[in-house]
Formats: C-alpha cells, structure tokens, sequence
C-alpha cells in the first residue's frame, strides 16, 4: 500500500464518525499519550482537590472544637493528659508538643527554667512547619498541571495537525472533509490540556490561600500560648 | 487521600459517560442551496471598439440565437408556392440545402420544395442556367451550406414564420430532409393557430426548455439600472474621437478637464456643457474650451434610450495624457 492509498484510506473512512472515542481511536500515537497523560493528570488533580478540601475543613472544625477547649478555663494539665493519648494535629499537636517541653523542663532535680521560653518557642516553630507542610503537600502538583497542562495539549495539537497534513500532502486533496477530521482530534488533545489546568488553577490559588490562612491561624495561637507560658515561668521562677 | 482518588476517578468516568452519551456525531451545518450565478468575464473593448462594418458585406444569421420549430408537415400552405425566382442561382448540391441559402437571400420569395418524398432531387429548380459546377461567387454559399446540414432549412424557415413557439430551442434534432416544409410569408392568422397547436414536442428541441431561459434575462430585473462600463465606455470612444485636444501645450499634465454634460434623450447636448475644474495653467481655457467643441460636435450620441435617467447628466474626464501618450 503506497503512502496515497494509505493517507486516503485513513482519512476518508472518519468522515462523519466524530464522536468522542472515535476521535481519540483515530488519533495518532502521540496524541493518544498526551491524552492519557491529560486524563490522567485531570484525575490526579480531582483527587488531590477532594483530599484537600476535606483535610482543611476537618482541620478547620477541630482547631474550632479545640480553641473552644483552650479557653473555656479547664486547667492545662488535665487537657494535656486528655489529648496526649492520641494522634494529634494542628493546634492540638501544637499545644501537646509545648506542653511536652514544659513538662520535661520540670521534670528531674534541677528543672532547667533558663531558656526554658526559647525552647518552647523553637518546638513550636517545628511543629507550625510540620504542619503547614502537612496542610500544602501536594499543593505544587496543582500548579504544575496548571501551568503545563496547556502546553502539553498544545504539544499533541500541533503533533496532530502535523500528521494531518502530511496526511493531506500524500492524499493530495484539501477538500475540508479531509482536513477536518484530523484538526478535530487534534483539537481534542488541547481540550483536554485546559479541561485538566482550569480546575488545577482555579484550585490551586484557592486551596493555597486556605493553607496560608489555617498557618496564620496556628500561628497567632502559638504566640498567645507562647505567651501564657512565659507568663506561667515568669511567675515561678 | 483513597476518598480524594476514588470520588475523582467516579466523577471523571462519570464525565466521560456523560461525553460518549451526549457528544455524538457532529451535526452537519443547513446549508441552503444557493442559485449558482454564472459570471462571464468579458473584455469591455470588444463591444467597445466595434469593428468597421462594410456595406456589401454578406449578410449571416447567427445561428445560436434562432429558435427553431419542429415539424409541422400536416401544415398547407394556403397560397400557391412561390417558385424560386432567384437572381443569384444557388447550386443544388443536395435538395435539402437548397432552399437554405436563398431564404437567407431572398426573404421575399421563400423557395417551396415539395413535401413530397419521391420527388426530393429537384423541388426548386433555379429558373435561370442552374450550374452544376459553383462559380466563384456562389462557392462561397455552398462552402456554408452543407456546413449546417439539415437544421438550417427549419431555422431559416421558422425565421420567417409569423411567430414560432419561442419554448423550443435551436439545438434540435434535424429535420428528415423530405419531411421539410417551407411556410410562405404571408402573413395568416389561421396557419398561426395550426402551427401552434400542431407543435409536436417531441419533434424537435431540448425538452427542458422553460418559457424563461436564463440567458433572457431576471424575471425581476431592473429595467432602469445606471449605466453599464461599457455603454460609458462608449460614449467616450464617440466623444474622444471629434475631440482634438490642445497638443504641444506646455505642461499638459494638469489640462485635465471635467465637463458636465446634460443630454437630451433623442441624445443631443442640451446646454452648454459646464466646466467642472480649473487649473492654473494658462492653456486650460484652450483645452476646456476643445473639450466643450468636441461634445458639440459629436453631439447626437447613440445610447440606451431606456437608461435615460442615468445619461441625462454625464460627467466626462478629458485627459490630453489619454491621447498624446503621456
């Protein structure tokens, strides 16, 4: 079969099949894998969107549920005992590690009072980080799909097109119902491309913003205990 | 992180589900059918420049533009044949090509052969010295004669005829020789009404011949348009021919003049023709003033009369660069 018959072959049997599947099955190899590539990474995103959106609104309630703890005037030693049995985060995992420094520093025959504040504040320090980098893991594959996303799609646009024409030159007819078939599956790889970076995008600069604001949140609760600490070691000692 | 991926992939097969069910094919575009409007590109200097025409020339009928009849053989003529009575003896070369050219020469006196079949060799005998071998002159008649062959009997005959059913076109399948009938030209009311309802279709003709062929024209054209280019083009080949423009004036490149020109509709010069421009060149009172001579000399000018409204005022440019080759 010489490349004329082949090109017309595969061009003329699409006409007017430009259903969904037919377009990706007629696509060329490349295509197909920057298709599946999109695919893929739309699912990805999806799913990191979802974990996300969970993970900050059950971090949200339990930082509420725990502030109202904090304040509600129960001595600090029986919530202590309370949540030290458990695996805890955010705020909780904050105040257990401050109170772990403090109870260590008194624990033993001399308690080391000293820079007994600085210590707290550098293990609470530690813990913001951890969990701020618990908050935003994954984040950056959002914005990595949402700047690259369109390129790759473009990629197999213009690799579809490509083929497409060449496909032309050999058939030798630029009749519209030859070209058309292959601009459309071409077309469809950067459909894909911006149906996967759109909602990466959009999620990305929302979830991020959420991240920074439950980190402030950890943040100013950290002072404020930081504070009654010291106010407590200033008293004793 | 399992319930992100899971709830994920659900909703993106969900999508896909939902693209294989409502993103069929392709609905193809309406497309109303639109007349296709033939076009003819024409060089305007053909109509333009008309070739001199010569008094003596021989005249020709175009052979496109006759309609032609079919055979009408039960038709009589009611008044007696009129026998050739020809001054240029056509030769006979076959019977039926006979009759052909002295119709065309003679619309007087129409040849008659007899419908009769048996009798086709001699039906119009030349009344003066028939030759059998042409002489120079008439060589030319027969050189056109076997040309057309039998069709040209019908056409010249129908030519003649009163008035034919313009539904039926030239292009038609040639007339049995001895079937062919010729009309007389006497003008009858009768024969008219037996031709036309003798008319057999299938005679002759292109069936699909309407009653309005497109070349006759748009059943809603306009009938007063604005000028075409080539009947302006016209009148200003008849103006520029009486026009002697100032030749060898200094700077000739600004004497152009504008001339506003009212025209009456027999298609003389109303008034005199007004100049539109001016120059300050000293010579173009000179060509202004032969420009406005030589609309007034030319003066009856032969245009469309039915466009009158569009040549009553015409504004004509003289540009000497036209003429002296600048």
């Amino acid at each position: 079969m010489n490349p004329v018959e082949l090109a017309q072959t595969t061009l003329a049997a699409p006409q007017g099949d430009m259903s969904f599947f037919a377009l990706f099955l007629q696509a060329h190899l490349v295509v197909k894998i920057v298709m599946v590539g999109l695919i893929g990474a739309s699912v990805w995103c999806w799913a990191i969107i979802v974990d996300k959106w969970l993970l900050y609104a059950r971090t949200k309630r339990q930082m509420s549920r725990f502030e109202t703890v904090f304040w509600s005037g129960q001595s600090l030693e029986e919530l202590y005992r309370t949540l030290s049995g458990r695996a805890n985060h955010s705020m909780a995992a904050l105040f257990i590690a401050a109170m772990r420094e403090w109870k260590r520093s008194h624990e033993g025959a001399r308690p080391a009072i000293a820079s007994l504040r600085q210590r707290i504040d550098r293990v609470m320090d530690v813990t913001i980080a951890r969990e701020a980098e618990r908050l935003e893991a994954r984040l950056l594959v959002l914005a990595t799909v949402g700047s690259a996303a369109p390129f790759i799609g473009l990629f197999g646009t213009v690799w579809g097109i490509m083929t497409s024409f060449q496909a032309i030159a050999a058939s030798k007819n630029t009749n519209l119902a030859v070209v058309a078939p292959g601009i459309a599956e071409a077309l469809l790889a950067t459909a894909l491309g911006l149906l996967a970076a759109i909602p990466a995008v959009i999620a990305y600069n929302k979830l991020s913003a959420d991240a920074g604001k439950l980190s402030a949140r950890m943040e100013g609760f950290a002072d404020e205990f930081s504070a009654i600490l010291s106010r407590q070691i200033d008293e004793r000692g | 992180m399992r319930v992100g991926l899971i709830a994920s992939t659900a909703g993106h097969l969900a999508v896909l589900l939902w693209g294989v069910v409502s993103f069929p094919n392709a609905k193809p575009f309406d497309v109303p059918p639109v007349d296709s409007l033939p076009v003819d590109l024409v060089p305007i200097s053909e109509l333009t420049k008309l070739r001199i025409g010569e008094k003596d020339a021989e005249v020709r009928e175009v052979e496109a533009t006759k309609p032609v009849k079919p055979k009408t053989p039960e038709v009589k003529p009611e008044t007696p044949p009129v026998q050739a009575k020809t001054e240029t003896p056509t030769p006979t070369p076959t019977p039926a090509k006979q009759p052909a050219k002295q119709a065309a020469k003679q619309p007087a006196a129409a040849p008659e052969p007899e419908p009769a079949p048996p009798t086709p060799p001699r039906p119009a005998e030349p009344v003066k010295a028939p030759e059998p071998a042409p002489a120079p002159a008439p060589k030319e008649a027969v050189a056109e004669a076997p040309k057309e062959k039998a069709p040209e009997p019908a056409e010249k005959k129908v030519a003649e005829a009163p008035k034919p059913v313009p539904s039926v076109r030239p292009r038609s399948k040639p007339t049995p020789p001895p079937k062919a009938t010729k009309k007389k030209k006497a003008f009858n009311p009768n024969q008219i009404a037996a031709l036309l309802n003798k008319v057999d279709p299938a005679g002759g003709g292109t069936p699909s011949a309407s009653e309005n062929p497109a070349s006759l024209g748009s059943r809603k054209g306009l009938s007063n348009v604005s000028m075409s280019q080539s009947e302006l083009d016209a009148l200003r080949s008849q103006i520029s021919q009486c026009w002697n423009p100032p030749a060898g004036s200094a700077g000739a490149n600004d004497l152009n003049v504008r001339l506003k020109v009212y025209l009456r509709p027999d298609g003389g010069v109303d008034m005199q023709p007004e100049v539109l421009n001016s120059s300050s060149n000293p010579s173009f009172t000179i060509a202004a003033e032969s420009a406005r001579r030589a609309v007034l000399r030319c003066a009856p000018y032969s245009l469309p009369a039915a466009k009158y409204d569009a040549w009553r005022e015409v504004i004509i440019n003289f540009d000497p660069r036209d003429l002296l080759g600048g």
